[in-house]
């Protein structure tokens, strides 16, 4: 059984190679696109949509009111689930079965717009009403794919009560600020752990870049053509990120799962870096509304954080491009984004939107609409994904074994140098 | 029970009901935890009785989801994964241990090659082909590439193996057809195998979940697995609660499949081996 | 009763030795081979149909350096022989992943097979009562939601107040952070992984024992042979074809090691329990699909070789 096996790999093995020997036809490095126009009028014929999870359960009644607005279209929208979500538009782009338009993760841009499946923004849609860091999610080699459609950004969360014990009225602004106040509830508050911070592995840049970017961080670098993580900016952020660990300010030994919520709740860790998502969530554990509030990232420079979300893109193969352009700008609009708000809580990417005393009502959301004119995403490289990964392997090594922050950085950089930008 | 006293056989009863509580209770708990609040399933450390059951789960559950589609689709797509298989596999498994024929070692080399490629790397192109021949978004798409898995051929090989050659000889000499041997002498006897490998097959379909997502353009054609993960998990958030009570309904039609093969299995006891 | 001798399953050998022909050829129907390959037909068209083609285009990507982006004209890639197999054997996380995966299956393996055949030896012949109860309790972990599993799992691993470390603790031992240690994450995951697929062996060695015939146990022991002479010499024997059939597919299970790292470590802490699976489908997620592919085929190889040497053990060796 083996011999054959072996034969038929041989064969078949063989049979592929003489198959082709055609080479990629090298693009190089791409032309700038810029998107066609849309025709004007009313919106016709049926385009689908997909979009994930909570927002592909709850588009199909706002799509409704863009029917109504436009009686010759039709919307259909298939609601996918966030799990696998990638594999299945990984997998439509390669086989050509991709639908008009789409939600897609902010991290995802860079490959399918490298993948060429996207339609470049037409220039009707103004790219200025759109919060800066989130525009940029959208835009691949200095072309723009797609227009944010909802935002998130990284806070401190803090418990306001045990605050006060540890004698702080009012958030600190500045690094040392934090990380004393970090401290004082340990000392003073009766905290196990100051500061929840995540103890490197999967995802941990996205609590540890929003210091870097306090710091002024750039993570490219010779005009956007390569990643650079071994700054002096980045390294102080590792460097102040660290010390937190090494103090005993957070836990090293961070159990699989976070337990974020319930830690919060009991005091136990009653500080932490995450997104607007946390407030119902620790609300939902019974902590109450006036037991917590949220601050800005603390600045080295100025203060930042890292932007999120979803952007909203259109397909190449789409036939019917002007219809599901116009639907997107149409979801764009700074009214629909407000009643997009109030159905689905997501936050709007339309800064003008942000007026609306919906949203002015909240001080805590107010926070996150500060920090979101200062938040930055990461360089939208098809590769970022790959490259990040080896960033978050370094730093559980920093913060979980004390290794030295400046040759984690270097690793990180060789290895980023080594699987280049993808562009 | 020969060769057993009482005293042994209470030692046995004894450490098997320590590793039956051991064994079912994630089981139990995923069951209790589909009627908490998210609020109690995020407490650390976890309880095990709900302290304020609710149905909300459920009822979240079934008010969002076109349930009747969603359990049609998964039963069709199931029921005839697991009908070709038992067929199929049964065909292919008792010509590899019973029969001789050329190319017989090559046939059985590609059933073993099959069932060990890591199926993550044949994903893409199996989906390209699939596209290409026009099932995608059908409910034949996400049957045929399934009807005929190799391991089932490997464990009706196996199995037929393990029965008497004998009664193949006396099918021959009795005259009868090769193709009626296998359908009236072996067949009913490979009960137990078959009944495992429909456990097996049901269940693998049942819970197949990137294939089904993959291949659905819209939601009429989503199957349960796929159903359930739409609002159960969010971007940065999970419904733990939802997801329990997901579970747990997708849980039961395996249940009862199992019970009812189970008694197959003991069913076929009788008529297995030697008489 | 008389042919006791000619069941004993014949294994390997027996496939290859040519059937005794029975007299009386002409009046057949249907010649031998003519039968098998009707028998053979449904499985070869659908193999032909949805296996071949996608096995030599992942097989030729493996030799090239196909990202994501090249997927809609694969044959438009460089072709760059055997460099992604000389790049992985090179690479320290594939290597880690290795050995993480060897350790996986040297420890996880015996144990799985060890307590699953155990509990099928004990339902089928040691007891009479609640058999049924028992079967399906120790089926509950393949069918419960992975989900479910891993936040019970994590629990029960826990430091502090761990199910695992409080009993252990019972006997005076102060248990590990099972997750949290890179020394511990490993066995952690090990007792998980047997614990969720002892069941499957299970009802798999059932359904092989329900073939060996209750006679025989009634002779021996009538010959005074004890449980385990009994079990030794007519179960195990009989048993063979189960046997390897479980102990191979149970190894290709496991040399695929994904899920468990998957929802309860993703890897870490340190890439203590990252598996070659689970860093292939990481690559795969990365869009390098020539990488990846090469790595899957890696992984194909060392189960063949492995499956190999199971087949060549477990032969019959009458």
């Amino acid at each position: 059984m083996r011999r054959t096996s072996a034969m038929a790999v041989a064969t078949i093995a063989a049979a592929a190679l003489t198959l082709t020997a055609c080479g990629r036809n090298d693009a190089g490095s791409k032309a700038t696109e810029t998107g066609k126009d849309v025709s004007s009028g009313k919106a016709t014929g049926t385009i689908t949509v997909w979009a994930m999870g909570a927002e592909g359960e709850k588009l199909p009644a706002l799509a409704k009111e863009f029917e109504a607005a436009n009686p010759g279209a039709k919307v259909n929208v298939t609601a996918i689930p966030w799990d696998a979500a990638y594999q299945k538009f990984t997998t439509a782009i390669t086989a050509g079965t991709t639908p008009d338009a789409a939600m897609v993760g902010t991290t995802w841009m860079g490959e399918f717009a490298g993948n060429d499946a996207l339609d470049p923004t037409p220039p009707a849609i103004d790219k200025s009403a759109f919060f800066d860091g989130a525009q940029k999610t959208t835009e691949v080699n200095g072309t723009s794919f797609g227009v944010p459609w909802y935002v998130e950004t990284r806070l401190v969360y803090y418990r306001t009560d045990l605050a006060k014990k540890a004698g702080y009225d009012k958030a600190p602004t500045d690094w040392d600020g934090l990380k004393s106040m970090a401290k004082a509830m340990q000392t003073k508050a009766g905290a196990k752990y100051g500061m929840g911070f995540q103890a490197g592995g999967v995802g941990s840049w996205q609590s540890i870049m929003p210091f870097g970017w306090s710091n002024d961080a750039d993570l490219t670098k010779d005009s956007g053509k390569a990643y650079n993580f071994d700054s002096p900016e980045v390294l102080d952020a590792v460097k102040y990120y660290q010390s937190y660990f090494t103090d005993g300010i957070s836990d090293k030994a961070a159990p699989a799962t976070p337990t974020t919520e319930p830690d919060f709740k009991s005091g136990r860790v009653p500080m932490f870096v995450s997104g607007p998502w946390m407030m119902s969530a620790v609300e939902k554990v019974g902590v109450k509304k006036d037991q917590y509030d949220v601050m800005p990232i603390p600045a080295k420079t100025k203060s930042s954080s890292f932007v999120g979300g979803s952007d909203l893109v259109v397909f190449k193969k789409s036939k019917q491009r002007d219809t599901a352009w116009k639907f997107i700008q149409w979801l764009s609009d700074p009214k629909t984004q407000v009643k997009w708000y109030s159905s689905s809580t997501d936050l709007p990417a339309v800064k003008s939107a942000w007026q609306d005393p919906a949203l002015t009502a909240d001080t805590k959301l107010a926070v996150f609409g500060k920090q979101l004119e200062t938040a930055q995403a990461p360089p939208s490289f098809p590769t970022w994904e790959q490259v990040v990964a080896g960033f978050d392997t370094e730093m559980e090594k920093v913060t979980k074994q004390g290794a030295d922050p400046a040759a984690a950085l270097k690793t990180v950089q060789q290895q980023a140098d080594s699987i280049g930008t993808g562009q | 029970m020969t060769g057993m006293n009482a005293r042994g056989r209470w030692l046995l009863y004894g450490v098997l009901t320590v590793l039956l509580v051991a064994v079912i209770s994630p089981f139990v708990w995923m069951i209790l935890g589909s009627f908490k609040t998210q609020g109690e399933l995020l407490q650390s450390p976890p309880t095990w009785w709900p302290h304020t059951a609710t149905l909300d789960n459920y009822t979240q559950l079934f008010s969002r989801l076109n349930f009747k589609q969603y359990f049609f689709n998964s039963t069709v797509v199931a029921v005839a994964v697991t009908a070709g298989n038992l067929l199929f596999c049964s065909m292919l498994g008792y010509a590899l241990a019973m029969l001789d024929f050329k190319g017989k070692k090559a046939l059985f080399g590609v059933v073993m090659g099959t069932l060990m490629i890591p199926g993550v790397v044949t994903f893409v192109p199996l989906f390209v082909l699939v596209a290409n021949i026009g099932l995608i978004d059908s409910l034949p798409g996400l049957i045929l590439p399934f009807l005929a898995a190799p391991f089932g051929v490997f464990l009706m090989r196996q199995f037929f193996l393990g029965l008497p050659r004998d009664l193949l000889d006396a099918g021959r000499v009795d005259g009868a057809g090769e193709l009626r041997i296998f359908r009236q002498i072996f067949l009913p006897l490979a009960g137990p195998a078959l009944s495992t490998l429909g456990i097996l097959t049901f269940l693998g379909s049942w819970n197949n979940f990137l294939w089904p997502l993959v291949v659905a353009q819209q939601e009429k054609t989503y199957t349960l697995p796929v159903a359930l993960a739409l609002y159960s998990t969010g971007q940065n958030s999970t419904q733990y609660g939802l997801l329990l009570a997901g579970a747990t309904v997708v849980v039961l039609p395996v249940l009862l499949v199992f019970l009812i093969f189970q008694r197959r299995v003991i069913e076929g006891i009788a008529t297995t081996g030697i008489k | 009763m008389s042919t006791t001798t000619e069941v004993t399953p014949r294994g390997e050998t027996g496939s290859t030795s040519p059937s005794p022909r029975a007299g009386g050829a002409g009046r057949r129907p249907l010649g031998e081979g003519r039968a098998a390959w009707m028998l053979a037909l449904p499985f070869c068209l659908l193999f032909l149909v949805f296996t071949a083609w996608p096995v030599v285009q992942s097989l030729f990507m493996s030799l090239t350096d196909t990202k994501s982006r090249d997927l809609r004209s694969p044959f438009s890639v460089n072709v760059i022989g055997f460099d992604n197999f000389t790049r992985a054997f090179a690479d320290p996380v594939f290597r880690k992943a290795a050995l993480n995966t060897a350790y996986f299956v040297v420890i996880g393996m015996p144990l799985t097979l060890g307590i699953a055949l155990a509990a099928a030896v004990a339902l089928d012949k040691g007891i009479t009562r609640f058999r049924s109860t028992f079967r399906l309790g120790f089926y509950t972990p393949v069918i419960t939601s992975i989900v479910a599993v891993a936040v019970v799992w994590r629990f029960l691993l826990q430091e502090e107040f761990g199910l695992i470390n409080t009993v252990l603790g019972w006997v005076g031992i102060t248990g590990p952070n099972w997750l949290g240690d890179p020394h511990w994450s490993m066995p952690g995951l090990i007792l998980m992984a047997s614990w969720r697929n002892f069941g499957t062996a299970m009802i798999i060695f059932l359904a092989g024992l329900q073939g060996v015939p209750y006679v025989l146990h009634e002779a021996a022991s009538i010959d005074g042979a004890g449980a385990w002479q009994r079990f030794r010499h007519i179960t195990l024997p009989m048993l063979r074809p189960t046997l390897l059939f479980v102990s191979v597919t149970t190894s290709i299970g496991y040399l695929q090691f994904f899920e468990e790292p998957f929802v309860m470590t993703n890897g870490g802490p340190l890439n203590s329990t990252i598996s070659m699976s689970m860093y292939t489908y990481k690559q795969f997620g990365f869009g390098n699909y020539g990488y990846a592919a090469s790595m899957s085929y890696i992984i194909f190889v060392v189960i063949a070789i492995v499956a190999a040497i199971q087949f060549r053990l477990l032969r019959d060796n009458t």
